[in-house]
């Protein structure tokens, strides 16, 4: 039986399907057959940050209205076989599936893959309760930013109340410069208000501007510094114990040029 | 009201009614009786027998009661008239009253109400908030907004280990913390004294002593 995990915010933007995305591709990498579901009906993006979008036929609406069956609207992973992907529909909107529905979906892809990847949409309304209701765990990311630990805060809270306790956090698009600076909230402050476990600290990195752009998720670059954030990220998921890396990017040339001068 | 043993024998309990009604017979005299059997049903012929016996002694059967129109003492009291508790007299500084003890940490979007005080063995997250129409007291960090006397106490307290509330209401006085107040001073208490909220420190040298 496999796992279900739903990847969750409140907060928009700051890197769920990002996330959903690198962790996916991390664990089908590891071996593991994954399925990377999107539930962001009406706003999908899961497709497009894989490079799957031009492979689309049927969607999430169609399998729970019973139009197709689960393995026809299965999108296989360009670079992994063992990796797919459940598209949400563009045409509808999240009233299109409920709870029920979602709950039924999550158990038969738990028969089929050791990994289920629920990216779940912003919000704490419909979409938020379908995405939750067949998962067993959950992982919350946020950015280090006042308004998305707000927003992070009250997502721990329905998730605790949806009984999908000891929910994960990542942080995302650390900026150590900043925080070093006092001009960003660092892992301790954030971990004074939301207090759950953490599972990873991703560095802002431009790399994954152009890795979503492209469709190929940066944990598979192993020149990317959010990429080795990922893949640290998809270790502990399995179970591993992985110290956090050093978030400050690797000296660039001006970088050591300025040091050598004492001007850092 | 007369209330039969259920597991009583008929005849058993017929003697025994007849020997109480004989011994108290001016005192029970013109009496309505309503009888009460538990979950025993009774027969036509007993339920005759009964109403025999009660009009013989002249009182006048009025009836059977329900299980639900009984007091029996394993169910719970309808409300019996309660005379107000006196109130104490207490030293000054010292309140009493009902109080609601939240045992864990109130996350964004939580919202407590209660008539009475209220303690949260946690922190109060922003955005979540407490409504209580007596003293607040959080043994953790308050972030929240806290209403405290919010109907109208203009003595209650809102107290904290670290008070840094978005919002502290007292009654009717609104304030916001002063900007850039977020270090730590030590547990203190916000009350109204000569119409605006002041916090002070709490005395709590014991805590002090130890360091954080």
């Amino acid at each position: 039986m496999g796992d279900v995990i739903v990847v969750t915010s409140g907060k928009g933007g700051v890197g769920k399907t990002t996330t959903s995305a690198n962790i996916g591709t991390g664990l089908a990498a590891a071996g593991h057959n994954v399925v990377l579901v999107d539930t962001d009906i009406g706003l999908r993006n899961l497709d497009v940050v894989m490079g799957l979008e031009n492979r689309i036929v049927y969607d999430i609406v169609d399998v729970t209205s019973g139009n197709c069956r689960l393995r026809q609207a299965l999108i296989k992973d360009k670079r992994y076989e063992n990796l797919y992907l459940l598209p949400a529909a563009q045409t509808k909107d999240k009233t299109a599936v409920n709870p029920e529905q979602m709950k039924a979906l999550a158990l038969e892809l738990k028969n089929e893959f050791d990994y289920a990847i629920i990216d779940c949409p912003a919000g704490i309304e419909q979409g938020f309760r379908n995405a939750i209701a067949g998962a067993d765990r959950a992982i919350v990311v946020t950015t280090p930013e006042v308004s998305a630990v707000r927003d992070a805060d009250r997502i721990i809270g329905l998730l605790e109340a949806a009984d999908l306790k000891n929910p994960r956090l990542i942080i995302n698009r650390i900026r150590p410069a900043m925080v070093k600076r006092g001009d960003m909230m660092d892992i301790s402050d954030i971990m004074d208000i939301l207090a759950i476990d953490l599972i990873g600290v991703v560095p802002d990195d431009e790399s994954i501007v152009i890795s979503t752009n492209r469709g190929e998720p940066a944990v598979s670059d192993n020149s990317s510094h959010a990429g080795e954030a990922y893949r640290r990220i998809t270790r502990r998921i399995q179970g591993e114990e992985v110290p956090l890396m050093n978030l400050e990017a690797p000296d660039g040339f001006m970088d050591k040029v300025k040091k050598f001068f004492g001007m850092r | 009201m007369l209330y039969l043993d259920p597991e009583e024998d008929f005849a058993v309990l017929m003697d025994e009614l007849q020997g109480l009604l004989r011994d108290s017979e001016q005192f029970l005299q013109g009496a309505a009786v309503r009888c009460y059997g538990g979950d025993k049903v009774f027969s036509v012929e007993q339920k005759e027998q009964l109403s025999q016996t009660l009009t013989q002694h002249g009182l006048t059967p009025a009836g059977w009661l329900k299980a639900d129109q009984v007091y029996t003492p394993s169910h719970n009291l309808v409300s019996v008239n309660q005379e107000p508790v006196k109130a104490r007299i207490w030293d000054e500084g010292t309140v009493e009253g009902p109080c609601l003890f939240v045992e864990r940490t109130l996350r964004s979007g939580a919202s407590i109400q209660f008539e009475g005080h209220v303690v949260v063995l946690g922190d109060v997250n922003p955005g979540a908030e407490i409504i209580a129409t007596g003293n607040i007291a959080v043994m953790g960090s308050l972030r929240g907004v806290a209403h405290a006397g919010a109907t109208g106490e203009r003595k209650a307290t809102v107290s904290a280990y670290h008070l840094a509330p978005t919002q502290l209401r007292i009654a009717d006085v609104v304030a916001r913390s002063p900007e850039g107040t977020d270090d730590w001073r030590g547990p203190e208490i916000a009350k109204i004294k000569e119409n605006q909220l002041m916090v002070e420190g709490v005395q709590m040298t014991g805590l002090r002593g130890k360091g954080r």
